[in-house]
């Protein structure tokens, strides 16, 4: 027997081997692309996430080489090991997407859609979920959800409304820090994140619940209000701290540091853990070794207008569906905005109509 | 056919000595002969199905436990009856609780649990002294403890109280409460057979099925097997309520048909006050309502019997599930709308809020079935009420999301009528007048969806 066995998994028609015990979610992520189920829930970094928000929900058309029936129902990717020989649909599935689009529905009925004025928007995965699956309009027609405000501390406040309990706060309390003192109380629709007897959340690496979380449930008290974070510009930087890597991202606008958190991945997953100090209490330039702009998704809002290092999106539909997508409009033909010899990168701050009347 | 409640009228049977000279314990003599295994395929044989409402077959269960070397085993009672309209586990523990006392050391012994527990519903306060007065009997008689009857096998069992939440019976939510963690179902596998109470391997049973391991032992799995009829086999204990003349627990070989055991006397006796059949949840809130028409007659016309296969017959769409034995009677006079409300309203506070859908479908349901019955409803909300639960069935980790969304779809696709009636007459269901709610013709095979 070979030390690492590997499976053959095929997702949305793209094949690829993975060593065994690898859940088909992040047999998806390899892939890259459209094929990869959202997941609001799940976090590579934190043992035992996922399986709660169901957004990541797949379909097994095939269960492995030697077992090929279907599985009954749709499964949870994030959570569900690759067999050899698997099978799944994930966007060529019409069960998948409907399914996908409920999930995305419920978690927004009670969702207070307060975006203008939360800190997390521009950087919510709940908002990219609700874009890309999301319907236009809802049907719900009730009074939604609220909890009465609570006080967690001087770093960190707690908007519960906007809260979608993915749990994964609790979990990083849990693994990162020697005494969790929040978790979930009560059951169903009124379960609420919150501390024992309203005390406030004191841990030196507690911090990164913030990051963590998906939603604006949980942000930064010293960053709140003060900027949208599409206005700010993240650049990668280091410091040489006593309690964790220093290996920050900040995010400045001009020479003002406006705030600090763990640098993430391109699923938004914190790369290292980083301490309080460094977030909360170093805001100045000064603090830190200034390393470069972050590479930033191409599609994202984040740093508007400043196109510097971003990274190419990866786009497999047409090996999904095994032909080149028919354009229904390319807006390179019928906008002048979006001309394909403009490279946005090139340009200094925020691009103007002037910018492509120049080339021309 | 009684088994389980052969004796259970008997004065002071709760107690050691009473239950002891009606024959009590000797399975245990009879099971500390054999080999565990040997108690594994007496339960295979005799087709014993989990009498909490799946109806998966026990002994299957059983032989699915992993035995790795050195790792302790355990056995778990699932005594978290919280199932509306299932009651038959309290009868069973509050008067004959050394029944279920005799059956966990048989299956203590076949599993090879030597920490057996009971995890008992919080509400079930009385009980749980009642359960704790039958173990230390039985300890103090020498059934339980160290070197039973001098086998060298050791047992004890210890009653555990849950907090009141029903998502604590299932199985998975069940083991984190015994661990003392949040009743959040586990999402599965591992499955409990490999991983279940503190990471070792765990039989999960009902209080019933355990119970019903006494008889097995005591007449062999064949024997017990020619009981009752196809693969359903045994008796199986049922807890009547609604509009019927007797209400209460009833113990039936499930050979009879659906319209005897409402209607004849020596079971239900019929509708109470002289009123018609209009509707029945025949297994617990959770499974589908049968309209009278389906109940007693299958959609092919079979006369249907109360058994795990006909009453399943015709899947969802005109039939129902045997469930755990909750069977909910609903005479002319009663409003399904406000029925399926009640159990939305149930559902959407028990959900536990770990899966979107259950959490917030639940709540959704609940509220829109509420403005239905109250008269503020709209034509369209019943077709939304439809695509909601269809969008929480199956998407959930536990079974509690299907559960949720199984007695909505039912009441909508068998008595849509009536909802549109509320919806078309706001005035009469805001003064609740149900009686208007009548069909014109109470017995019609509805359009399936």
């Amino acid at each position: 027997m070979s030390e690492q066995q590997n499976f053959k998994v095929t997702i949305d028609n793209i094949t690829i081997e993975v060593p065994a015990g690898t859940t088909i979610l992040n047999a998806a992520r390899m892939i890259g692309g459209e094929v990869t189920p959202p997941a609001m829930c799940y976090y590579s970094k934190l043992e035992g996430s996922g399986g709660k928000c169901r957004t990541c929900l797949v379909e097994v058309s095939k269960g492995s080489e030697k077992d090929p029936r279907p599985m009954p129902k749709l499964v949870a990717s994030c959570r569900t090991t690759v067999m050899d020989g698997m099978e799944v649909k994930n966007i060529t599935s019409e069960k998948v997407l409907d399914a996908r689009k409920g999930v995305v529905e419920m978690l927004l009925i009670n969702h207070p859609l307060d975006c203008p004025i939360c800190d997390q928007a521009g950087e919510c995965h709940l908002q990219d979920l609700s874009y890309e699956h999301g319907a236009s309009g809802t049907r719900y027609e009730f009074d939604r959800r609220t909890f009465e405000k609570e006080d967690i501390g001087d770093y960190i406040s707690l908007h519960m409304t906007r809260c979608i309990l993915c749990y994964r706060c609790v979990y990083t309390a849990d693994q990162l820090t020697n005494k969790r003192e929040h978790g979930i109380l009560d059951r169903g629709d009124h379960a609420e994140i919150s501390t024992l007897l309203g005390k406030s959340l004191d841990n030196e690496f507690i911090g990164n619940v913030i990051d963590v979380c998906p939603v604006g449930a949980l942000t930064d008290k010293t960053f709140r209000f003060k900027n949208r974070v599409w206005f700010t510009k993240p650049v990668d930087a280091h410091r040489d701290c006593p309690t964790c890597s220093g290996k920050v991202r900040l995010w400045m606008r001009g020479d003002e540091v406006f705030r600090v958190t763990a640098r993430k991945d391109k699923w938004g997953e914190v790369e290292e853990w980083i301490c309080n100090d460094c977030r909360f209490h170093k805001k100045e330039t000064k603090d830190w070794v200034i390393e470069g702009p972050s590479k930033i998704d191409r599609h994202s809002v984040i740093s508007q207008g400043h196109y510097v290092n971003t990274e190419k999106p990866h786009v497999l539909i047409d090996k999904v569906i095994g032909k080149q997508p028919k354009l229904l409009l390319d807006i390179h033909k019928v906008s002048d905005v979006n001309r394909r010899d403009v490279d946005l990168s090139k340009i200094e701050g925020p691009a103007h109509s002037d910018d492509f009347k120049k080339n021309q | 056919m009684k088994l389980l409640l052969e004796h259970a009228h008997v004065e002071g049977i709760r107690y050691y000595d009473t239950y002891r000279k009606h024959g009590g314990y000797r399975s245990v003599e009879k099971a500390f002969k054999m080999t565990p295994e040997e108690i594994v395929e007496e339960v295979k044989k005799s087709g014993l199905r989990g009498r909490g409402g799946a109806g998966f077959p026990t002994g299957m269960k059983w032989s699915f436990l992993a035995k790795p070397e050195g790792v302790p085993r355990h056995l778990v009672c699932n005594a978290d009856e919280s199932e509306p309209g299932t009651f038959k586990d309290r009868y069973l523990m509050e008067f004959i609780p050394h029944l279920l006392v005799e059956g966990l050391i048989v299956s203590s012994f076949a599993l090879g649990s030597n920490a057996t527990y009971i995890y008992i519903r919080g509400e079930y306060a009385w009980i749980v002294d009642i359960l704790e007065q039958a173990i230390a009997e039985a300890r103090n008689n020498g059934w339980l403890g160290k070197n039973i009857l001098g086998t060298g096998f050791d047992c004890e069992i210890y009653v555990q109280r849950g907090g009141g939440a029903y998502i604590c019976g299932e199985e998975t939510a069940l083991i984190e409460s015994l661990e003392g963690k949040r009743g959040n179902p586990r999402i599965k596998p591992p499955f409990p057979a490999i991983q279940g109470v503190w990471m070792r391997p765990t039989v999960v049973n009902n209080v019933e099925t355990l119970a019903a391991v006494v008889p097995i032992i005591n007449m062999g799995g064949d024997e017990y097997a020619k009981i009752g009829v196809g693969r359903s086999t045994g008796t199986k204990l049922l807890s009547v309520c609604g509009n019927v003349k007797k209400p209460g627990i009833y113990e039936i070989d499930m050979t009879q048909s659906v319209e005897e055991f409402i209607f004849s006397d020596e079971y239900c006796g019929g509708i109470a006050n002289g009123k018609k059949l209009k509707a029945c949840i025949p297994g617990g809130s959770s499974v589908p309502i049968l309209p009278a028409n389906l109940l007693l007659k299958t959609a092919k016309g079979e006369t249907r019997t109360m058994s795990y296969e006909s009453l399943s017959d015709g899947g969802f769409a005109t039939g129902s599930m045997m469930g755990s034995g909750g069977f909910i009677v609903f005479d002319e006079d009663q409003c399904v709308v406000r029925h399926t409300m009640t159990l939305a309203r149930f559902y959407n506070h028990e959900s536990c809020g770990q899966c979107s859908p259950c959490r917030e479908g639940t709540g959704w349901m609940y509220k829109i079935l509420k403005n239905i019955e109250y008269g503020k409803g709209k034509m369209s909300d019943i077709d939304l009420l439809w695509d909601i639960q269809r969008k929480i069935e199956g998407n959930t980790i536990c079974p509690l999301g299907d559960a949720a969304a199984w007695p909505v779809a039912a009441a909508i696709r068998h008595f849509r009528d009536e909802f549109e009636w509320h919806v078309l007459n706001p005035e009469e269901s805001q003064k609740r007048n149900y009686g208007l709610a009548h069909y014109a013709d109470p017995i019609h095979i509805p359009a399936t969806a």
